[in-house]
């Protein structure tokens, strides 16, 4: 009866991987091979290219600066996100009361959609007529036109990326933050560690698996969900300085229905995505502390 | 002989009641879409037999996709609404039951009651592929009131780009800090105006005669004096804080701008007069409207139709494509069209609807209504003003003739 045994957790798993095969890896292997053709608009005829796609992209320098612009948008929306939540997270855990009022209104922006969190910040942010502009009128005497003017659409992308991912980090914070011994934290009081001390130098690291892992995660949201909050805010513009991998992607597949060229971005991504994943997990995870 | 007759009777009452289904595909947004629906009623009430389904499949875009993806996967659907651009791609798809053809083989309906200045836009290569069905083109939207306000004639609108300035600088407020609190014009920041503003000036937008004299084209010609006129004076009027550019192909952001006298004028289609016209009046202001200005008034061009058409696509049975031709031809009929004119803005592709509603007198008192058509009419017909036609880049083209040489 052995062999049943052995076979049973296969056929378990049977249907997961047929859902996953049908939705995952049948349609990365077919945009594997995607990249190497040039198809016409309706998919009656297409060619084998090469590696012509992937050349193209690569002799234009537009797309350095989509790179470029991706990298920034990014590691400074995760860098600000993982640092924000980390000092929000502190305040959530203190025993003050309505603490846990606040913390469900501070979730908010996590279980809306980003199409929503994207119209919302067009709302607040639209010249002349957006509530944020106008606030910004009366107190300040300054009128921004957030969404389309440089350097500024690119900050209020940023803006409404940070609050999206923010509340996803703030879960995991505060859940680590509750889980961190008492007794540790009274006896670094008793060595005479002051409040600073105790964040960055006893709090910060016995929290670094949680770190690690937000930055892949944000990373990743950043690199390809930042799809929706761009679309709706700036469409990409003004001037491309919006316009990330990701949407360049989805310009060139549903707007100029070059299918090959967008899925040779696609394997572009996944390589930097492998690459930075790689170098991450073999250089910062042996300064990573598990308790 | 009695069993043949039962047969007889079987048959033909299967017949009589036997629908034809055909799925429509459309990509007019708010409230457009009761309208077409409601229209489809109405064709379903006097067609018993045919059974119309009116979907709403999103933009222009998207339900080019999805057109797309349909086609992909064996399903299309009988007819679809498809942008202006989008036609060289369509009739290289191959995927199109031409209409020029249905209009040959049918002898009730004549391409001459068609304005040529439409059926000239989707005529490639001397064949018409589609249906004309909601064609617009662009103007100018400007607020009379508030013209009357800083001492502008309101029946003067501007003509020329010098024009323009002066009335947008006169038409600028300030706050004490120096802030500009309203605008002298706006506009949806879309391409389609970069296009209507170079035919305004009879110039190309690609080489090749535009696309339109049987070769492809090759090169956008666009940065001609003429393109520099269009970025010089957009720029110069940024810059002085008297044009507020919307964010990229933001329709519904510069509508509301006008609407709540963020700005005075603004670069529009024809297609929303009708809610211009009826929204302005609720905010207690009067709209005009006017021809695009041009660089200086002896440029002699004119305007490119834009919106949308209906294509039949191929892959149905015979009967109903005979029945989606049916909806078409139903569609363009003054009737039908005379409606969609008075609900929308975009006007009549018929010249008999056109003249009843002249006959009528409703342009002597609805003159908003007739300026997209009179731009349109005036317009010198050439390779420039009939919009270009485009589809892969000469890459993609040589490798596609190169394989199709192989098959």
């Amino acid at each position: 009866m052995s062999w049943k045994s052995k076979l049973t957790p296969y056929i378990l798993l049977i249907p997961t991987f047929i859902i996953i095969i049908i939705f995952i890896y049948w349609p990365a292997a077919y945009s594997f091979k995607l990249s190497f053709y040039q198809e016409s608009f309706f998919g009656n005829r297409s060619i084998f290219v090469g590696l012509d796609n992937f050349i193209d992209l690569f002799t234009d320098p537009e797309y350095y600066r989509v790179i470029l612009t991706s990298f920034i948008y990014s590691f400074s929306s995760v860098f600000l996100t993982i640092f924000i939540a980390f000092l929000i997270s502190q305040l959530l855990v203190q025993n003050i009361p309505g603490t846990r009022l606040f913390r469900l209104f501070i979730f908010a922006p996590y279980a809306i959609s980003p199409a929503i969190a994207g119209t919302l910040w067009s709302f607040l942010l639209t010249p002349t007529v957006g509530y944020l502009n106008y606030i910004f009128l009366e107190l300040f005497g300054i009128d921004t036109d957030w969404l389309t003017t440089t350097p500024y659409a690119f900050i209020a992308v940023m803006l409404a990326t940070i609050w999206k991912m923010l509340p996803f980090d703030l879960i995991f914070y505060i859940a680590g933050l509750q889980s961190i011994p008492d007794s540790l934290l009274e006896s670094s009081m008793i060595d005479g560690a002051n409040l600073w001390q105790r964040m960055w130098k006893i709090k910060f690291p016995l929290l670094s698996p949680i770190t690690f892992y937000l930055f892949i995660m944000n990373f990743t949201t950043t690199m390809f969900a930042s799809f929706g909050i761009i679309d709706i805010m700036t469409k990409g513009g003004p001037l491309g300085t919006t316009t990330t991998m990701i949407y360049k992607l989805y310009l060139d597949a549903f707007a100029f229905q070059n299918n090959g060229s967008a899925a040779a971005q696609s394997i572009v991504m996944f390589a930097i995505m492998g690459v930075i994943t790689f170098i991450y997990f073999h250089n910062v995870e042996k300064s990573v502390h598990y308790q | 002989m009695k069993k043949f007759l039962v047969l007889l009777v079987v048959i033909i009452s299967i017949s009589m009641f036997a629908q034809v289904t055909i799925e429509f595909w459309h990509a007019m947004s708010g409230w457009r879409i009761q309208l077409l629906q409601s229209m489809a009623n109405d064709f379903m009430k006097t067609h018993p037999n045919i059974k119309v389904n009116v979907q709403y499949t999103g933009s222009y875009r998207d339900t080019f996709n999805k057109t797309i993806a349909a086609v992909k996967a064996g399903n299309p659907p009988h007819i679809v609404q498809i942008y202006d651009i989008g036609t060289q791609a369509m009739i290289d798809g191959g995927i199109a039951v031409p209409i020029g053809d249905l209009i040959d083989e049918d002898p009730s309906i004549d391409k001459g009651a068609f304005l040529e200045q439409v059926t000239n836009y989707y005529t490639v290569d001397g064949k018409m592929y589609s249906m004309p069905f909601n064609s617009s083109t662009a103007i100018l939207f400007y607020n009379k009131t508030m013209f009357k306000e800083v001492g502008l004639d309101p029946n003067k609108p501007p003509r020329t780009y010098d024009e323009l300035i002066e009335y947008a600088r006169k038409l600028q407020k300030k706050d004490a800090n120096g802030n500009v609190i309203r605008y002298g014009l706006t506009w949806p920041t879309h391409s389609w105006f970069f296009e209507q503003l170079m035919a305004v000036q009879n110039a190309p937008l690609v080489n090749n005669g535009n696309g339109r004299v049987g070769i492809r084209p090759t090169e956008a010609v666009f940065n001609s004096q003429a393109g520099k006129n269009i970025f010089n004076l957009f720029k110069k009027m940024t810059d002085e804080g008297l044009l507020l550019n919307t964010k990229r192909e933001d329709w519904s952001g510069a509508r509301q701008i006008f609407i709540s006298q963020k700005a005075g004028m603004v670069l529009y289609s024809t297609s929303d007069v009708k809610f211009f016209v009826e929204t302005a009046k609720e905010n207690g202001f009067e709209v005009g409207t006017a021809f695009l200005p041009k660089p200086n008034l002896s440029v002699q061009g004119g305007s490119v139709i834009g919106g949308g058409s209906l294509w039949i696509l191929k892959g149905h049975p015979k009967e109903e494509t005979q029945a989606a031709w049916e909806f078409v031809k139903w569609m363009t009929e003054p009737e039908q069209q005379i409606r969609w004119h008075l609900e929308t803005g975009y006007f009549p592709v018929r010249k008999d609807a056109l003249e009843k509603l002249l006959s009528e007198g409703f342009y002597s008192q609805h003159p908003n209504y007739l300026t997209a058509i009179m731009e349109l009419l005036l317009s010198k017909q050439t390779v420039n003003t009939n919009g270009a036609v485009m589809a892969y880049s000469l890459k993609q083209e040589k490798l596609l003739k190169l394989n199709t040489k192989m098959l």
